[in-house]
């Protein structure tokens, strides 16, 4: 008892000491004004698998491309403006086929080697070299081809695109810069894929970008400190960045990360709120230990789809009213997307029609064909189309008796997604179409939409832009996120046909008024056709911690970390 | 004694061969791949080229074949979640669920076998007391547990809610990293080592009522001799044989209720290192901690019957022969 009684006091005590240890590591003071100095530490979901983005695209690799990294030019995440960044200004010509960028004058590496256009150069040839596989080579074209460049002298960059791009310089945005001196050899020797990996010396990952990598250690943080070579001043003529060190400490699983907001461990994390964690966080920021944002509507949708691959559903007999533009219309009809809006994401979403939400301002089209909440209609459409309940049992059924029931797949855990399936399972067992819900892990999901093995499922995919040009992999029938029917050697339907051609002409079209025409027709055609069908895109929501500043919020992801080099702690 | 030591070896060979055999194939066949990983809608040239890499593009059986043609040299493969050897993650998660390991069964020693002596022999209300929470935490699963626990360090503030060391607390001395270390572990300790600590409990508790019934113990109280003196002295040693029977049980019971706590609390372990492999499907890192694992239940049923021989010369004779 005794040996028990003293195992409980040290308990105590070393608790007690340990607080103390865990305010003087992480927490600061309340509220007061910026300062320059000082560290943050922000959530990560998942491990870096590689420091190099060109050959990773999962959102760690693209938060730490964005704090190790620059680019040439730059979209604000806040205000989708395009920023000179590497680049102080450029030119382009008329056709919007030739652009000349100039380089800021005194750029270096964060080793202190001038940066020129010969790293300019030597990316872009990174990039498009078929060894390296990067990832982001196909978003890096024009007219389908890659973008060429020469430098005229070190400050200047002549990049050629192949056909004209209504993104013309934006599309830079997605080239991080990387030292030519640093990498040249490994691109020579064929082992740039695996440069810049997780175990290479910090010190020897160079970039531009606000932050250096000083350790990573797996499972537990990576840590990066200020870049004091970094070209950006703050508007006072003073070195950016004003932090020193932000640790990115990595908590796979959301409500942990909660948790550690709520307690002080942390100051950011890593994603939007859930709707479920925003009363927690709310009586947090009564307490005045964190501070909550409305980021605005997201700009992604939860979306339901079927597969529509005749070569794969073909001989299903329930594909032949699938594949009918009726059948989903009245779907539409039948889900009521106030109520959706409402139980799915707690009241936190506002109802949509298509794939761009109001969170997309600059592409998002108001007046797209909506479908209001009505079962007669619905049911009306399923009659056009041969579905009745013909033997009352509560199920619609065609001529041969076969009857529109199928099995729904969407993601486990996820608690929106759980809930958005029940909504719609509910609502269409009032028209008489019959959906059972199967959660599966995400392998087994991505597994069965591959291979289009499933009947529906219920999403959320995740556009990598706002700008419809640079998802041409979505809206091209020949795309590999054209996911109701993937890949297709020759557009499947007219009216894929008629989008591919409009996205084609949209994405080489120059006048940005034209651009919207455009674009607002093939968001007509989806919105006829509906072969996604969306019901709400939810508001969303970020909480940091309330000594935090020059916080300037995003929709996209990294919410905050985007601007890092702006971020500050008060004293 | 050799031979013993020996027979131990070579079963926990076996085992570890077996667990990191069945756990690639079972996670090669599980559904879905680490090409997953590269989201729903990576190219077909990416998923090929990833399953290539990661020799998803064999068969099982010739996967299998020259996965353990390079074990056998203790090379592991790569893993696709970190890109870096297995060898080394390994080894670093083993130490951290080694140490939490330690500190829970200590932990669980220290709570559950005098509170098992005092309940053995006492009666009364705290002796009830007792019972009443070793049920309760013998019902209670190790994730429930900790979800607890991590809520009442968040609300409370009183100790972390996670992780091994303080996220911010970098470039400090030994003393101060080993002092963070110790206030980070309590938490998933307790939430691992409460379970076990209520089975010791019982166990002791039950052993100790029946040794204290023996003729010896009636003998020596008849004698005169303190009651307190023949529990300590007399009746516990005789009572230890079948907690060190579990002893080794309790090593492999940490190890699967690591899994869930380790995750829960973001403890750097092998447990939360093979939940996050199994996820990712990242096959090799899923073999390499059921390598892991199977040498440390291995390593847990020696440690159980040296106890067992320590405390009772008839296993100690038997061993030897």
């Amino acid at each position: 008892m005794l040996v028990t009684a003293g195992l409980l006091a040290a308990f105590v005590l070393v608790m007690r000491l340990g607080r103390d240890l865990g305010r003087d590591g992480v927490s600061g003071g309340g509220g007061g004004p910026a300062a320059r100095g000082g560290q943050i530490v922000a959530s990560i979901r998942g491990e870096p698998r590689t420091f190099n983005r060109y050959v990773a695209q999962d959102q760690t690799s693209e938060a730490l491309s964005l704090l190790l990294q620059a680019r040439l030019v730059r979209i604000n995440r806040a205000t989708f403006e395009l920023e000179p960044w590497l680049a102080e200004k450029w030119e382009s010509s008329p056709d919007g086929r030739t652009h000349t960028i100039h380089l800021r004058p005194g750029l270096t590496w964060s080793d202190g080697t001038p940066l020129t256009s010969a790293d300019v150069l030597f990316s872009l040839r990174a990039i498009y070299d078929p060894k390296v596989e990067s990832v982001l080579a196909d978003s890096l074209t024009a007219g389908g081809q890659p973008l060429r460049a020469a430098a005229p002298d070190a400050q200047t960059v002549v990049v050629t695109f192949a056909a004209p791009s209504g993104r013309g310089v934006r599309l830079l945005d997605g080239l991080p810069i990387l030292p030519k001196h640093k990498l040249e050899a490994a691109l020579t020797a064929g082992t740039f894929a695996s440069a810049y990996n997780t175990t290479t010396p910090p010190a020897d990952v160079v970039g531009a970008g606000p932050f250096v990598l000083r350790e990573y250690q797996p499972g537990q943080r990576v840590v990066l400190d200020r870049n004091p070579r970094y070209w950006r001043k703050a508007p006072d003529g003073s070195p950016l960045p004003y932090l020193d060190r932000i640790v990115l400490q990595i908590v796979p699983e959301q409500n942990a990360e909660l948790l550690r907001i709520q307690s002080g461990e942390t100051d950011l994390t890593s994603t939007e709120l859930r709707p479920e964690d925003y009363v927690p966080i709310r009586r947090a920021e009564e307490e005045g230990r964190l501070r909550l944002i409305e980021l605005g509507v997201g700009p992604d949708a939860d979306a339901l789809w079927f597969c529509l691959k005749p070569e794969v559903k073909g001989k299903d007999p329930r594909f032949a009213f699938v594949q009918r533009p009726e059948f989903r219309r009245a779907i539409s009809y039948a889900v009521d997307r106030e109520a959706f809006a409402e139980t799915v994401f707690l009241s936190a979403a506002v109802p949509v029609w298509g794939p761009i939400t109001p969170g997309n301002p600059n592409w998002f089209w108001p007046d797209i064909p909506r479908y209001p909440h009505d079962d007669d209609r619905a049911r009306m459409l399923l009659r056009e189309i041969g579905l009745e309940d013909r033997n009352g049992n509560g199920v619609v059924e065609d001529a041969a008796g076969t009857e529109a029931r199928f099995t729904v797949i969407t993601q486990r855990g996820i608690g929106w997604y759980e809930r958005g399936t029940a909504v719609v399972r509910d609502e269409l067992a009032g028209i008489g179409i019959a959906l059972e819900i199967a959660p599966l892990e995400l392998g087994a999901l991505i597994q069965r939409l591959q291979a289009c093995d499933y009947d529906a499922m219920y999403y959320r995919p995740v556009f990598n832009d706002l700008d419809p040009a640079a998802n041409l992999d979505f809206w091209l029938s020949s795309g590999s996120s054209h996911f109701w029917n993937m890949s297709q050697k020759t557009p499947a339907t007219d009216w894929e046909r008629r989008i591919d051609t409009l996205m084609l002409e949209q994405a080489a079209e120059l006048n940005p008024d034209r651009r919207i025409m455009q674009f607002r027709l093939v968001q007509q055609i989806m919105a006829e056709n509906l072969p996604v069908l969306h019901f709400a895109a939810p508001r969303m929501y970020y909480a940091h911690s309330a000594r935090l500043q020059g916080v300037v919020p995003s929709v996209l992801r990294p919410p905050v970390l985007w601007n890092a080099d702006g971020l500050s702690v008060s004293q | 004694m050799a031979r013993f030591l020996a027979r131990r070896l070579l079963f926990a060979l076996v085992l570890v061969l077996v667990v990191s055999s069945a756990s690639l194939v079972l996670a090669r066949l599980a559904p879905g791949d680490v090409s997953a990983q590269l989201g729903p809608f990576a190219s077909p040239t990416e998923i090929a080229s990833t399953r290539a890499r990661f020799g998803l593009d064999r068969s099982p059986a010739a996967q299998w074949t020259l996965w353990a043609g390079r074990a056998l040299r203790f090379e592991f493969g790569e893993s696709f979640l970190y890109n870096r050897p297995v060898r080394g993650l390994i080894g670093r998660a083993a130490a951290n669920t080694a140490a939490l390991a330690v500190v829970a069964l200590a932990a669980a020693t220290l709570l559950g076998i005098p509170l098992g002596m005092f309940t053995g022999s006492r009666r009364g209300a705290g002796a009830a007391l007792v019972r009443g929470a070793s049920l309760v935490f013998l019902s209670v699963p190790p994730l429930l547990t900790s979800l607890i626990l991590v809520f009442i360090a968040a609300t409370t503030r009183l100790f972390p809610p996670g992780g091994m060391t303080t996220a911010g607390a970098l470039e400090v001395g030994w003393s101060a990293w080993l002092l963070d270390v110790a206030i980070h572990i309590p938490l998933p300790a307790l939430a691992l080592a409460l379970p076990i600590a209520a089975t010791f409990e019982r166990l002791q508790s039950q052993s100790m009522t029946e040794a204290l019934h023996q003729p010896f113990a009636l003998a020596a109280l008849a004698r005169g001799v303190a009651p307190r003196d023949v529990i300590v002295r007399h009746a516990w040693r005789v009572s230890l044989r079948p907690i060190c029977a579990v002893y080794g049980l309790a090593i492999g019971a940490l190890l699967s209720g690591s899994f869930i706590v380790e995750f829960v609390t973001a403890w750097p372990g092998l447990g939360r290192l093979m939940y996050e492999a199994l996820r990712a499907r990242d096959i090799y890192l899923v073999a390499g901690c059921a390598a892991m694992g199977g040498l440390f239940l291995a390593f847990g049923s020696l440690i159980g019957d040296l106890l067992l021989a320590a405390a009772d010369p008839r296993v100690r004779e038997r061993q030897a022969a």
